[in-house]
């Protein structure tokens, strides 16, 4: 599988030029006069999809000048009875894929939905901001025909035992520091056009949809007695660059795709709608055990600042052997920009910032570069909030209630981690289980082939075919 | 006295709009409760009919609204009274529109649009009357006249910032603004004595 | 939308050839066979004179005709962007022209072949006698679409007094005075700040 279709488009006969979608583009990406239509440079684009998200160039029942609505449609991978206006920007949907594997008896289905979508989910069907539906949304996957419903948040208990590990490794060593996060594909795919010289300092894990994919396909093959050739492995996620992600050649675990497809969040809700299942009434369903159980530590990554406090978390007790007295870690929650933290781990005095926005990494790369940046550990989201606000989440009508919104999401994520029996990622028992049986250690030779990656130079411009 | 105050109104300054349909998209958002429409775009389920119209040339945009006329001929025109004047806004009352299009007709800024009418997601029909459809009579859809109302029904749920309407409150260049005639008047009055 | 026929007031001057025009397209060859004295003179649309205006009224064809949503047994339907009342089926209830805000409808006896009509069953007592009542039916403007050639009222108005409106015109009105309106606001501007 390769990188083909550049993912967010802009179509020319709905954009009126107004360039909104341009100031919101953490890498300049979007090109064109004001009042024409603009045009995306793919090469640039980190398809984070923040220019579909403020898009307000709908198209008009009437206009007779565009291509009708079915048209449309099609082009947009939507389904044809999707009612929601169109607009300019988009992202490619793959959601009549999923349909179709969903009605092929002979794949055996699982699929795995990021922190995110749990909280956001809700807003499609009318629900308020923030309201917290991961009962119903497994129960949702379960009428939709899946055949396992898993979770990334298992996986982002996996990230945080493979990434603290090297974390604390590599301020041990001293070698290679700061060390940036790797989940975000869209800052990899920054990383790796921008600073390639640079990323050695990124963590070599993969992201955690890779890790459950990898660990569906293999750990989660042999729990159900299923080859791995007849699974077919979706994934649910509030960001558009995901789709990119796991089209990257290297994202495959013995020849296998890790993650099969991706779709957004705004593609699940369109699909539960398309089957007629009554989302608001659903009852709560639990996720299946083991590739389904997530600590708070895990459900909190959908927020800026959620990987570092679950770093934290797990690191100060594999470090100092000791409780953490406070899980809650304000210091590392907040909103868009940077903020940075001084964090008393034993001897160790861990300098960790975090990022949560692509266009304020630029300065962190420069110091990097510079040899003068003084952090351990930086956490990058590309989105200005981290996933709640990603690229395939509910799309907003006011502008002026994104805030409200991106606010209500992080309370849910923070409430769901304060309602966990466990919050840390090391205490969750089906990853010690999974340690036990499987992988053996963090960074072991398991590990090092499943969950860990490595990084491309993209500096060079690639030929679109 | 008992001098009845001109209209609020909403009108747009040329040169700041960057025809973003924002506007347009609010105006749709805060007047669609009745049809299940809340934040999120997947809500919608029917055609946005928006209240006021971003004009759109090789030179210029610019959106165009009613201006809540004193002597308003829409009102004039409408041969049922189902426009009246109410706390200061000239408020198309749908449920008695009986689609004629006399307002439409009347208005000189073409400030009023006529289009199916929605409720509960659903195309509105006709109490009986009914056309030939694929050889079966059917009964088809309601028709209406929309203009501005100055949001004067919007839920302030909505984390409005205060009394203005949504087109005023979104743009993102504030090209739009509510001016009560009276004030404005009354401070580019002192203004000008200012100068003297 | 529905297409229609709308006066001008400023260019009436009442000379009542619409009326006539209308009846004569209604009536096709046999107006000339009716018998002279109970000759009946029907016409669809109306010239009103007042003190401040001439102007002949006739139907608006609303999208939401308030006379077919009235109509107990759908004999006012929607056909080819117009209302039209099929006087075969009109049992005469007269809620039609009580509703209509133009009063545009008007109730007269229905005729077939230059004839009136006569009720089969019902029948009623006139000057002592028991004689077949006579049909009364709804009639209002139908576009002449029967003629094939457009409105009779619009082609002979001497000063081009009516005038027929099909949708797309509406529609362009309304573009073309939207930017117009947004054209006359280009040299003016300051108002965020008044």
């Amino acid at each position: 599988m390769s990188y083909k279709d550049p993912i967010i488009h802009i179509d020319e006969q709905l954009c009126t030029g107004c360039r909104r979608c341009a100031a919101v583009c953490p890498v300049g990406a979007i090109i064109g006069e004001p009042g024409h239509p603009q045009t995306i440079d793919a090469h640039r684009c980190v398809v984070c999809g923040q220019c579909v998200q403020i898009c307000t160039a709908y198209a008009a029942d009437n206009e007779s000048t565009t291509a009708s609505r079915a048209v449309k449609l099609q082009e947009r991978g939507q389904l044809p009875n999707v009612r929601e206006p169109l607009f300019a920007a988009y992202s490619s949907g793959d959601i009549q894929k999923v349909k179709a594997v969903l009605a092929d008896p002979k794949r055996f289905k699982v699929v795995q939905c990021a922190p995110a979508i749990r909280v956001s989910l809700a807003e499609e069907f009318g629900l308020p901001f923030g309201t917290l539906t991961p009962g119903k949304m497994a129960a949702a996957l379960r009428r939709l025909k899946f055949d396992r419903i898993y979770d990334t948040n298992f996986a982002a208990d996996v990230t945080i035992m493979e990434e603290g590990s090297e974390l604390i490794g590599r301020v041990m060593s001293g070698e290679r520091l700061p060390m940036f996060t790797s989940c975000c594909p869209a800052w990899v795919k920054y990383a790796e056009t921008a600073a390639p010289e640079l990323l050695e300092h990124l963590s070599s894990c993969k992201s955690p949809m890779q890790m459950a994919g990898a660990l569906f396909k293999t750990y989660g093959a042999q729990l159900d007695g299923i080859a791995p050739s007849d699974i077919f492995s979706v994934a649910v996620m509030p960001c558009t660059c995901k789709k990119f992600e796991c089209s990257r050649e290297e994202m495959s675990v013995d020849g296998y795709r890790e993650v099969d497809l991706v779709i957004t969040t705004r593609e699940l809700a369109s699909l539960i709608k398309d089957q007629g299942i009554d989302f608001i009434h659903l009852p709560d369903e639990p996720f299946d055990s083991p590739l389904g159980k997530y600590s708070g530590a895990g459900s909190i990554f959908g927020a800026t600042g959620g990987v570092m406090e679950a770093a934290i978390r797990t690191g100060y007790e594999l470090i100092t052997h000791e409780q953490i007295p406070n899980l809650q870690l304000d210091f590392v929650r907040g909103e868009e920009g940077i903020r940075t933290a001084e964090v008393q781990i034993g001897e160790l005095e861990l300098k960790v910032a975090v990022v949560a926005g692509l266009k304020y990494v630029d300065a962190v790369l420069a110091k990097v570069a510079e040899g003068t940046c003084p952090y351990h550990f930086i956490e990058v989201m590309a989105c200005p909030e981290g996933c709640v606000s990603g690229g395939g989440q509910p799309k907003l009508l006011l502008e002026t209630q994104r805030k409200m919104a991106y606010q209500a999401r992080k309370s849910a994520l923070y409430r769901h981690d304060s309602h966990q029996k466990v919050r840390k990622s090391h205490e969750n028992p089906d990853i010690i289980k999974l340690y036990k049986d499987f992988l053996g250690e963090p960074l072991g030779h398991t590990s090092h082939h499943l969950l860990h990656t490595k990084f491309v130079d993209r500096s060079f411009k690639e030929e679109m075919s | 006295m008992n001098n009845v105050l001109p209209s609020p109104f909403v009108i747009a300054e040329a040169g700041k709009c960057i025809g973003c349909k924002a506007c347009e998209l609010a105006c749709f958002a805060v007047h669609n409760d009745h049809n299940g429409v809340v934040a999120a775009v997947g809500t919608v389920t029917v055609p946005v009919i928006p209240r006021l119209h971003v004009v759109r040339t090789e030179s210029f945009t610019l959106p165009v609204q009613c201006r809540q006329c004193e002597n308003a001929p829409c009102a004039e025109a409408c041969p049922v009274q189902a426009i009246r004047r109410e706390e200061g806004t000239m408020v198309i009352h749908e449920e008695s529109c009986i689609g004629c299009k006399g307002c439409a007709m009347a208005c000189p800024f073409g400030a009023i649009s006529l289009n199916k009418a929605f409720s509960n997601g659903k195309v509105v029909p006709q109490i009986q009357l009914k056309e030939r459809q694929h050889n079966a009579m059917v009964r088809s859809a309601k028709v209406i006249a929309y203009k501005c109302d100055l949001c004067r029904t919007r839920d302030h749920k909505d984390g409005a910032m205060g009394n203005v309407p949504a087109c005023v409150e979104v743009c993102p260049v504030g090209a739009l603004s509510l001016v009560h005639p009276d004030t404005s008047v009354s401070r580019s009055r002192t203004a000008a004595a200012m100068r003297l | 939308m529905n297409r229609f026929v709308i006066a001008d007031p400023d260019k009436c001057i009442g000379c009542h050839t619409c009326e006539v025009a209308c009846v004569v397209a209604h009536a096709g060859n046999n107006m000339f066979l009716q018998d002279e004295s109970g000759a009946d003179f029907y016409p669809r649309l109306t010239v009103v004179e007042t003190d401040e205006v001439t102007a002949p009224v006739q139907c608006r064809h609303c999208e939401d005709a308030p006379c077919a949503n009235v109509c107990p047994n759908g004999s006012i339907t929607s056909k080819d962007n117009s209302i039209f009342i099929n006087q075969d089926s009109c049992i005469g209830c007269k809620t039609c022209m009580l509703v209509c805000p133009y009063g545009a409808i008007t109730m007269v006896p229905a005729h077939k072949g230059g004839q009136k009509q006569l009720q089969s069953g019902l029948r009623s007592n006139t000057a002592g006698a028991w004689r077949s009542k006579e049909r009364i039916v709804a009639n209002k403007c139908d576009l002449c679409e029967d003629s094939g050639k457009g409105p009779e009222c619009v082609r002979v108005c001497p000063t081009n007094a009516l005038q027929f409106i099909v949708p797309s015109q509406i529609e362009d009105s309304i573009s073309r005075k939207r930017l117009a309106s947004a054209q006359s606001l280009l040299q003016f501007g300051g108002f965020s700040r008044l």
